[in-house]
């Protein structure tokens, strides 16, 4: 597969995203030069995350999309689901599970969906995942708090 | 400082050693079921003697290797059967196979009551009829968001159409990271898999054809359970059971031994996971265990300072000639009787209602009990392994001198292998022994596994003085005693081998 192939189909993509914008994945940034890596933010609609935005980073690699991409939190956030690294587990992209016709909006879609219903039961932080199991509220108010601290703002239109 | 193995007079001690010595008898014995035990095994101590207690092996274990040639046609009987049964072509036979395993009684059996739920179960038919949607979306490819036309899609029979050359590169990259059966369709959530005969075509260069194949093979071997590739170093053999069980097996090509089951180290009489779970933590605990790989100790009576260079841990110091264990650096009285302890971890009774610390600690002093006679094992076989070459120098030197022929003193190599064996087994009593639960049946266990460890220690000691008598002359004749009593050691010592593994292995 030639690196334009990969271009291709990345620039129809993005174009697509930018015409029918996703309404949790707002400010898409990618640099003309490189159109393998993109940076947006993620607005989640769930407390404790729906005080604040994420900044992540989508990587695709040169043999994209027949390899899956990668991504990276870019802002701090407390998620049981999401390391320190920024590293998050999203099965979707995984190479086992990895389908060339899954789309980037089906990916950031799971994402978002995972950032808004943690899934206690495949942690990365399992410290975390218990706390979120067992004292719920007090999970609640250390993600809120960490969310006010951390995240970037929400847009505010459109 | 060595232990001088030369000087050594054996014969005062040989009559200690014997199978029915039982003058040390009154020094041990303060468990009272002790007694028991013995009563238990009073009937196999006779055994031994019996001659038809040879018959009985409990490692017995049929095994055909086969080779390439001979396990693609094995492969391919099994294929052409299913798939003149089911209808289908051989590549969609062989993801079916793969599926089930080429139980191929069972897919027969699935077949019968319901064939369209087992080929979706296998993945080679979609669950649900979908007719092609006629919309001019079809002619976009839904992986590159190219427009094509129309004939230049290309489908599973899931009708999940896609670009040629999607198709291609799907199989390319995937081929290229080695996977071989297991490739699917590229529609999200549709895990349709690809025929060979689908993927072959798409492949670009013969190279690329050819390591698939290979994959293919691989992954078929894999998936078969009556088949596993040997384990060695690009070794093609493989080797076909009957029946799976983790049983010792060997390569005729490379002579590689391995348990069938798991395809590592053979490991009676632990289990396949049950090793897997000792040598992880083994792994993890490297460091703790460290200090125990010295090779020196001090001699429990005079302190000199003393090297291991035989793989026997019966000891004698050079200096003083106190006799004592390596292991436990007893005296080596006690270990020659019934009452030999050395191997049996004595667990502390009231540990439950100890502190937590005093709990770990008690863990850790247990774990390196059982650890560092693992290894010690372990490194007698090394050891062990040196006498043997030295031994089949030491043979061949004699022949030279005209002392004897090979036969005569073939006895003494056939010793050291034996020896091998026992001691190989006996290594792996100490992870079953770990996991255990406490209990009569531990109680045996341990039992047995004493009475194996003492007479592989006095086999030992025979094979190292075996290989160490100088000669002279004409004194080929003499050796017949010795030989007789290694014959007799030998033999009580693989017969406590076999009486251990056949209570204890796979059961």
């Amino acid at each position: 597969m030639t690196d334009k192939q990969s271009h291709k189909r990345l620039r129809k993509e993005l174009s697509e995203l930018q015409t029918t914008p996703m309404k949790n994945f707002r400010h898409i940034i990618v640099d003309e030069r490189n159109i393998l890596s993109w940076q947006g933010l993620i607005v989640p609609d769930n407390a404790p995350y729906n005080k604040g935005a994420f900044r992540i980073e989508i990587v695709f690699p040169s043999e994209y999309p027949f390899k899956p991409p990668k991504i990276m939190f870019k802002t701090k956030i407390y998620h049981p689901n999401i390391d320190e690294k920024g590293q998050v587990c999203l099965p979707i992209i995984s190479a086992e599970n990895w389908k060339p016709a899954t789309k980037t909006d089906q990916v950031i879609q799971a994402l978002v969906t995972l950032v808004n219903d943690p899934e206690p039961d495949h942690p990365l932080r399992a410290d975390l995942a218990e706390e979120y199991s067992k004292e719920r509220s007090k999970f609640f108010r250390n993600a809120e708090e960490f969310t006010k601290r951390h995240s970037e703002q929400r847009p505010s239109d459109n | 400082m060595s232990v001088d193995m030369n000087s050594q007079a054996s014969d005062s001690n040989e009559d200690d050693f014997g199978p029915n010595s039982e003058e040390e008898e009154d020094e041990g014995g303060e468990e009272d079921d002790q007694g028991d035990i013995a009563d238990y095994y009073e009937g196999v101590a006779t055994d031994v003697e019996q001659q038809g207690a040879d018959a009985f092996d409990p490692e017995e274990y049929l095994f055909t290797c086969l080779s390439y040639r001979e396990s693609q046609k094995v492969l391919t009987d099994e294929v052409n059967s299913v798939a003149s049964a089911l209808k289908v072509l051989p590549a969609v036979a062989k993801l079916i196979l793969v599926h089930f395993h080429w139980q191929v009684s069972v897919i027969l059996e699935r077949y019968k009551s319901n064939s369209s739920q087992l080929l979706c179960e296998a993945q080679v038919q979609p669950s649900t009829c979908r007719s092609v949607p006629a919309s001019p979306q079809s002619l976009q490819c839904g992986v590159c968001l190219q427009l094509v036309r129309k004939d230049a899609l290309l489908s599973l029979p899931c009708q999940h159409s896609f670009c040629k050359s999607c198709w291609e590169q799907h199989c390319t990259v995937l081929v290229k990271d080695g996977v071989g059966v297991g490739i699917s369709c590229m529609a999200q959530d549709c895990s349709l898999q690809m025929p060979e005969d689908f993927v072959l075509p798409l492949l670009p260069g013969e190279e690329l054809k050819e390591k698939y194949r290979r994959y293919l093979f691989r992954d078929y071997v894999e998936s078969h359970f009556q088949l596993q590739l040997c384990p060695g170093a690009d070794c093609p053999i493989v080797i076909q059971v009957q029946e799976p069980r983790a049983r010792r097996v060997q390569c005729s090509r490379c002579s590689e031994v391995f348990c069938f089951k798991c395809r590592q180290m053979y490991h009676a009489p632990t289990d396949c996971g049950t090793i897997r779970k000792w040598l992880t933590k083994c792994a993890d605990d490297s460091e703790t265990a460290n200090y125990i790989s010295a090779h020196t100790k001090d001699c429990p009576k005079c302190n000199i300072c003393i090297e291991k260079n035989g793989g026997c841990n019966h000891m004698q110091c050079s200096k003083c000639k106190h006799d004592f264990c390596w292991m436990c650096l007893g005296d080596w009285k006690t270990h020659g009787s019934e009452y030999y302890e050395c191997s049996r971890y004595k667990e502390n009774p009231d540990i439950v209602n100890q502190s937590q610390q005093a709990q770990a600690r008690e863990a850790l002093k247990k774990y390196l009990f059982y650890f560092e006679r693992w290894e010690n094992h372990n490194k007698s076989l090394q050891l062990e392994a040196q006498t043997y070459q030295r031994i089949q120098e030491k043979i061949q030197e004699r022949v030279m001198n005209n002392l004897g022929t090979w036969i005569d003193w073939q006895y003494m190599q056939n010793a050291a292998k034996l020896l091998a064996k026992c001691r190989y087994t006996l290594q792996y009593t100490y992870p079953y022994a770990y996991y255990m639960e406490s209990g009569p049946r531990k109680k045996l266990f341990e039992y047995q596994q004493a009475q194996l460890e003492a007479e592989i220690e006095n086999l030992s000691w025979k094979v190292e003085r075996a290989d160490s008598y100088e000669r002279g002359v004409g004194e080929v004749e003499l050796s017949a005693n010795d030989r007789g009593d290694l014959e007799n050691q030998m033999h009580i010592a693989e017969q406590r081998r076999r009486t251990l593994l056949k209570d204890f292995h796979d059961t």
